[in-house]
């Protein structure tokens, strides 16, 4: 199985503050909650206990998929500060 | 605050070509690109369809960048649940220069275009993320900067920075992109020795493969990819977004089963994978081509819209170079006139016009369309199937004529309506 592994094989140079921040009170009116499989880099997980989005911005592969998904308006969606997150080498 | 003539946001291949047609025309450019080096933030499937402009730019264009391998072969595999049914293009007359297309590493490419920019006199500004555009009395004047004391000046800003174009939307130019129109690629990328590669995928010296997949997303809009670089596969799925969206799967558990499911898993048997990378891509084609112009400001590359597909070419970083070095050359004519007025840049559209960039988005304005038919990635893939290994079935039965396979199998697929219409519909847009 590679799913796992597949993550850790990214770059990143992770800044301090998260580029992408979560309104959690519009998390809870939404249904689809799609950014929690969409988002091909796994950052958004529903919190059960806590009833909101629990989001890892360090894993973001600034692909975009939440900002286009979102039709809450729940994020306020920003690039990293410059030279800052995600690095691709090769692909 | 430092003043230029022109200022490029992003140095992607739009970016680097309207700063080197710029630069090297003599005129002060400063590229402001995010990423550590150009490059660092792109991923592409990837081909890049051979493209003169980038020749006109840079001469010996060819020879001198990084690229992988020439694609000779194009494959085009219809899979089905258990069966895989192909067509095999492959020429001899992409066998020799110019070549027809070329597979390569964008961080690695990227960054030696932004270079040759560099060389032709711009001025490349790495780790800057651009923030906001300055606007005075109605027209771009320049850009916020995340470095050099917050501003650099200009008369005229492109802006290349991508399919989200954040600059662009906060400006109002560009509407926000809609899921239905815009797809998510991601990409998996393995080590495999050259050798391996040549013989799997029956290529010799330079030559590279490239393969397209449909009826492998599980009837999510969309398709997948296996390119071959040096010693290296590209192997990936493209999906729309609203139909990821509604089918509640992650896009990499369907990579995970397109990477084990034949004929994909032999191709990789014993590949180290090494690489993963993700991003989205406009999939609206000419309808969502938004206004490529406004006072001090032309929109190139992905910001502007300017990628396509007509089924089976995928084109996008052809589009770009050319839409850059056609930026850059209405920049040096609206200096020579010393004329940045709305109407001065506007020539722009009509140069894009005039080559295969608005041209082919416009032929192909219907496909677009095509691709939201969702029988297109389920219903027909499994009919391709189903009629194929009918035909070749030998179970000591009689064998039925070969249309009457073909009849039985459409009227258990779709009511004989909506195939024809589909049928009609399909060939009108593409044709």
């Amino acid at each position: 199985m590679i799913t796992d592994d597949i993550f850790e094989l990214v770059s990143y140079n992770i800044d301090r503050e998260p580029h992408i921040r979560v309104n959690p009170g519009v998390c809870q009116e939404c249904t689809h909650k799609a950014c929690t499989f969409a988002c091909p880099a796994r950052c958004y997980q529903w919190n059960e206990g806590r009833a909101r989005i629990d989001f890892a911005y360090e894993a973001c592969l600034e692909c975009g998929t939440c900002l286009i998904i979102c039709d809450k308006g729940g994020l306020d969606w920003n690039y990293p500060r410059g030279g800052f997150g995600v690095r691709f080498r090769l692909t | 605050m430092k003043r230029y003539d022109a200022i490029v946001v992003g140095a992607g291949p739009a970016g680097a070509s309207a700063a080197l047609g710029m630069a090297s025309k003599g005129l002060r450019v400063a590229m402001v690109e995010r990423g550590e080096t150009a490059g660092s933030k792109n991923m592409f499937g990837g081909m890049i369809p051979n493209c003169p402009a980038a020749e006109e730019l840079l001469p010996g264009f060819w020879e001198r960048a990084p690229w992988e391998r020439h694609v000779v072969k194009r494959t085009l595999t219809i899979l089905s649940e258990a069966a895989a049914t192909s067509l095999v293009f492959e020429s001899d007359n992409f066998d020799s220069p110019p070549y027809n297309g070329y597979t390569l590493f964008r961080p690695v490419f990227d960054r030696w275009y932004a270079q040759e920019a560099a060389n032709a006199g711009a001025t490349l500004l790495t780790n800057c993320l651009a923030e906001e555009l300055l606007i005075e009395n109605g027209s771009v004047r320049g850009v916020r900067i995340g470095r050099d004391a917050g501003e650099i000046h200009a008369p005229v800003t492109i802006l290349c920075d991508g399919v989200l174009s954040t600059l662009a939307r906060k400006l109002g130019l560009c509407k926000p992109l809609p899921a239905l129109d815009t797809a998510l690629g991601i990409k998996a990328l393995f080590r495999l020795k050259e050798q391996e590669i040549n013989d799997r995928f029956g290529l010799v010296r330079r030559q590279g493969a490239s393969c397209e997949f449909l009826g492998c997303t599980e009837g999510i809009r969309g398709g997948g990819f296996i390119y071959t670089q040096t010693e290296t596969l590209s192997v990936g799925l493209v999906t729309h977004l609203d139909s990821l969206k509604a089918s509640g799967v992650a896009p990499y558990e369907l990579l995970q089963r397109f990477l084990a499911r034949e004929p994909v898993g032999k191709l990789l048997k014993g590949a180290q994978l090494v690489e993963y990378s993700g991003h989205v891509l406009p999939e609206g084609g000419y309808k969502l081509v938004p206004q490529l112009f406004a006072r001090g400001l032309l929109l190139a590359g992905d910001a502007g819209g300017l990628c396509y597909t007509n089924g089976l070419n995928q084109e996008g970083m052809n589009l770009a170079i050319t839409s850059g070095a056609l930026a850059a050359e209405t920049v040096c004519e609206a200096f020579e006139r010393g004329d940045f007025s709305e109407r001065q840049l506007s020539g722009y559209v009509g140069r894009l016009k005039d080559s295969f960039v608005l041209r082919d988005m416009s032929t192909f304005a219907k496909t677009a369309g095509l691709m939201h038919n969702d029988r297109l990635f389920s219903v027909y893939p499994n009919l391709v199937g189903a009629v194929m290994e009918e035909l070749y079935r030998s179970d000591g039965l009689p064998k039925k004529s070969m249309g009457k396979v073909a009849w039985d199998s459409v009227r258990d697929a779709a009511p004989l309506r909506v195939f024809i219409l589909d049928l009609l519909k399909g060939g009108g847009s593409v044709i």
